[in-house]
């Protein structure tokens, strides 16, 4: 379904701190794989994403979506397929429209955006509707501005705001990583369910081994612009935390960090 | 909560300061005291003259301040924006009547006072047909009426001619959004072959344009001369100072320009045409004449002025029949007396 | 009472130019100093066609049109051309200077002789006899609630909606999939047809067109908007349009007392030290939520 060919990606090419990144980099993700990237800072996981959405261009390759090439489509044109959850959970919400409006505002993606009224009034308990099982009173909140809410409370309305219509990938980077424990199991128990309600084929990037091994059917590891872990399936069930650590410390000393 | 409440009070006094201010500002007019507004759009010296002059005319019709007037005086510091508030001002207060000094607060003054039954009368303004204060015939209207103080344009370059018996080219500093520049400018091109004379022009917007421009104009002419150019004006002092490095003549447009350095001028008196002013502005008050019946006047005739001094520095001659007819002649350069 | 009046003239028809720096400033986030050109922009179009006897009405609406293209304009060298937003209304606001030069012909156009939308034919029939002094203040009221309630219109729009989110978290624009930069000049371009729209409605009240007249029109634009939307901040039944209007309004009533009581020369000062008290005032500073939450 997604296919990165070939891809070749230099940071600052031409000066002293030139640095390649991706050599040669390939990548298949299969319909409906729910993939779990780790790796140590600066192995190529934020690129990799950003490379997929279009954020960052790349000196030469190809990806591939759904058969269709876009590598020269612009970043806003690929979001019509694509969905996507960042980090600082100020980055997925309007701050100074209401609950309300910005759901309506996510609810018309994909679909023109004219004339016609913002909020459909006939939608509004659908809204409520998605809000009721998250369990955090938002549905009582519709009016409230979305920058008074906690970090946990925007997260979990950025996920819900990206899969309302219909995507064909969702994207995560590190998306619990500024989040308090619990809030961020209760932002992984929503994605989760989201994904399998949705049948949505999924990258997750996450420093958080714990949720790498538990959640996903494909575990990556990147370092240095390689994957030296992919395992997917039944042989990543019996990969355990401890295992990964080991390959993180073997790559470390090879680093000679 | 506290800081919206003061917000909120502060807000309420402010309402009730105008409502106040708007009911108290109504002066009275008692035993027959006029009330004159008078609305000056820039600081300089031509200007000042027209305002000394218009009083002085006041005074002569038997109309003087202390005794049977008040006169409310207003600058607009040459802002569009703060003539138009003045203009309101006065016609809330209902003066007796307006004068005007410069065009943007003529037009600024017709406009509030159209249809308040005050007059304005006007002074200095280049061109009242094309500000549309008076129509072709030169009759106003409405009730608005005034002097013009038109360039004497063929004297002067009878005068330059004069002088600088082989000069070819004029110089004309002007700023790009001065109306009345923009006419004398045309009227300028259109006699100037007649005494063999090519105009070269330079276009400011702001007086910080000014050195740089003059430098570039010095550098193709043989003399520069003056409109009645707000701007310009202001900033003679430089101008000259530039083209006496040159040794380039600046021909001025009145006489306080010749005072600080220009050379020579065909010039208006504006004391002169301020007192006309008053004339025409006594007449209306007393209600002998309406200001809509009253024709725009202007000074027909220009007076030589000449700075000695400047020719001595710039090694030129002062032609005998022109020094003998001159209204005045310095003999040494005043520092500027701008205020 | 004259006085009053004139106060709410000048406030409802600056009004209009609020509404349209409230868009810039306030919604996009972007300070936009394209207003000090598309205000006389808007005075020189109208100017221009009304000499040429063309229906002042009409002219309204070219004037709206040309504040759309100085709008766009600004909105392609930011966009496009990667220019601050700062400088790239700076570029516009010079260029426009020449442009309104050519557009009217000459710096100084007198409309005394010629019919504007106040004083026409329909308005001779319409307002008699004692109305008739009330005439501007009532086709002005008019026109600001009109643009008022258009604005209003297309703020609770899809189109205004994503307005809103490209000022707040233009992230989000682009994950939903639309081009944020064509959102941010439709945004300009809307502002500066208002301001554009004020300043017709400005010339053809003041019967003359002065190719200076739009000096310091985004102060006066942003002191309205600020005092505006700080007094009504709590109130939230007022709608943040009708609050920048009121803005405008007293505003224009705060300087009026000012001039009566010091010398044009102190005005600026004045305006500057007002501006400041109201900024005090209202404490509650914007939260600039961009990058964190």
């Amino acid at each position: 379904m997604l296919e990165l060919k070939n891809i070749y990606k230099y940071y600052n090419p031409g000066t002293v701190n030139e640095m390649c990144l991706f050599k040669d980099f390939n990548l298949t993700v299969k319909e409906g794989e729910f993939v779990s990237v780790v790796g140590s800072n600066g192995s190529g996981k934020t690129s990799m994403l950003n490379i997929i959405c279009g954020s960052i261009p790349v000196e030469s390759g190809k990806i591939i979506l759904d058969g269709k090439d876009i590598t020269r489509e612009k970043e806003f044109r690929r979001n019509r397929r694509i969905g996507r959850v960042y980090q600082n959970p100020a980055l997925g919400t309007c701050p100074s429209m209401t609950i309300l409006e910005n759901m309506s505002l996510a609810d018309n993606k994909g679909m023109k955006y004219g004339l016609g009224r913002g909020i459909n009034k006939g939608r509004v308990d659908f809204y409520r509707d998605l809000l009721r099982p998250l369990n955090l009173g938002l549905e009582d909140k519709m009016h409230v501005k979305v920058g008074s809410l906690s970090g946990g409370q925007r997260q979990a309305m950025a996920l819900l705001m990206s899969t309302m219509t219909p995507i064909e990938f969702l994207i995560l980077d590190e998306h619990t990583a500024a989040l308090d424990p619990k809030t961020a199991d209760i932002i992984m128990e929503l994605t989760d369910k989201l994904v399998k309600e949705k049948h949505l084929t999924t990258i997750m990037v996450t420093h958080n081994l714990r949720y790498a091994v538990e959640y996903g059917n494909r575990l990556l590891m990147m370092h240095q612009g390689e994957a030296v872990i992919d395992c997917a399936g039944a042989e990543k069930e019996a990969l355990g935390i401890d295992h990964i650590l080991a390959k993180f410390n073997e790559i470390s000393i090879e680093c000679g960090n | 909560m506290k800081k919206v409440n003061a917000l909120k009070a502060a807000g309420a006094f402010f309402m009730a300061a105008v409502m106040t201010a708007g009911s108290t500002s109504m002066v009275f007019a008692e035993d027959e005291n006029y009330v004159i507004g008078i609305e000056q759009f820039a600081e300089h010296g031509s200007l000042d003259n027209c305002r000394e002059g218009f009083l002085e005319g006041l005074k002569e019709e038997g109309i003087e301040e202390g005794k049977n007037l008040t006169v409310e005086y207003k600058n607009a510091a040459a802002d569009m924006g703060t003539a138009g508030q003045i203009s309101d001002n006065f016609v809330s207060s209902k003066v007796d009547l307006i004068c005007s000094i410069a065009t943007p607060s003529a037009q600024s003054a017709y406009n509030a006072a159209m249809e308040k039954g005050i007059p304005v009368i006007y002074t200095a303004v280049t061109d009242p047909v094309a500000a549309e204060l008076a129509d072709e015939d030169g009759n106003s209207v409405g009730e608005v009426t005034g002097t013009s103080d038109k360039l004497p344009v063929e004297q002067q370059l009878e005068m330059i001619r004069k002088m600088l018996p082989d000069a070819k080219t004029i110089g004309i500093l002007y700023t790009t959004s001065e109306a009345n520049s923009e006419s004398a400018i045309k009227e300028y091109e259109a006699l100037a072959d007649k005494y063999d004379f090519t105009i070269e022009t330079a276009g400011i917007t702001q007086t910080s344009e000014i050195p740089l421009a003059a430098q570039g104009l010095l550098d193709k002419v043989d003399c520069l001369t003056n409109l009645t150019d707000n701007t310009v004006v202001s900033s003679l002092p430089t101008i000259l100072e530039m083209a006496n490095e040159k040794n380039i003549p600046v021909f001025g447009s009145e006489i306080e320009q010749v005072k600080i350095g220009c050379l020579a001028a065909e010039g208006l008196d504006y004391v002169a045409l301020g007192k006309q002013t008053g004339k025409m502005a006594a007449q209306v008050l007393k209600g002998e004449k309406k200001a809509s019946e009253l024709p725009y006047e202007t000074i027909e005739d220009a007076s030589f002025y000449v700075n000695e001094k400047v020719a001595e520095n710039l090694g030129i001659e002062v032609p005998e029949e022109l020094s003998s007819t001159a209204a005045e002649s310095f003999t040494e350069i005043i520092e500027s007396t701008e205020e | 009472m004259d006085f009053v009046i004139t106060i709410l003239e000048q406030g409802l028809i600056y009004g209009i130019l609020a509404l349209g720096v409230y868009i810039t400033y306030k919604i996009l986030d972007f300070p936009d100093l394209t207003a000090d050109g598309s205000f006389p922009l808007g005075a020189a179009v109208s100017a221009a066609l009304i000499t040429k006897g063309i229906n002042p009405y009409l002219t309204l609406l070219a004037a709206f049109a040309a504040g759309v293209v100085a709008g766009i304009c600004t909105g392609l060298i930011h966009v496009k051309g990667k220019v601050r937003d700062l400088l790239s209304g700076i570029i516009m606001m010079t260029a426009l200077w020449t442009i309104n030069l050519r557009i009217a012909g000459t710096s100084n156009v007198p409309l005394f002789s010629k019919e504007t939308i106040f004083k026409n034919s329909m308005t001779e029939k319409i307002f008699t006899g004692g109305a008739s002094s009330y005439s501007t203040l009532i086709i002005v009221l008019i026109l600001a609630v009109i643009a008022k309630l258009l604005l209003d219109f297309y703020m609770n729009s899809k189109s205004g909606f994503l307005l809103r989110a490209v000022g707040d978290n233009d992230k989000l624009v682009t994950a939903l999939a639309k081009d944020e930069g064509n959102v941010k000049i439709l945004g300009l371009a809307i502002a500066n047809g208002l301001i554009a729209l004020s300043g017709s409605i400005f010339c053809q009240e003041e019967r003359v067109f002065e190719i200076s007249m739009g000096t310091g029109a985004i102060v006066i634009g942003l002191a309205s908007v600020i005092i505006g939307t700080s007094i009504f901040r709590n109130l939230t039944f007022v709608k943040s349009t009708t609050a920048v209007i009121i803005g405008s309004v007293l505003y224009k009533a705060c300087t009026a007392v000012a001039m009566r009581n010091f010398e044009p020369q102190d005005m600026k000062f004045i305006t500057a030290a007002l501006f400041l008290i109201v900024l005090l005032i209202s404490m509650e500073r914007k939260r600039k939520v961009k990058t964190h939450a």
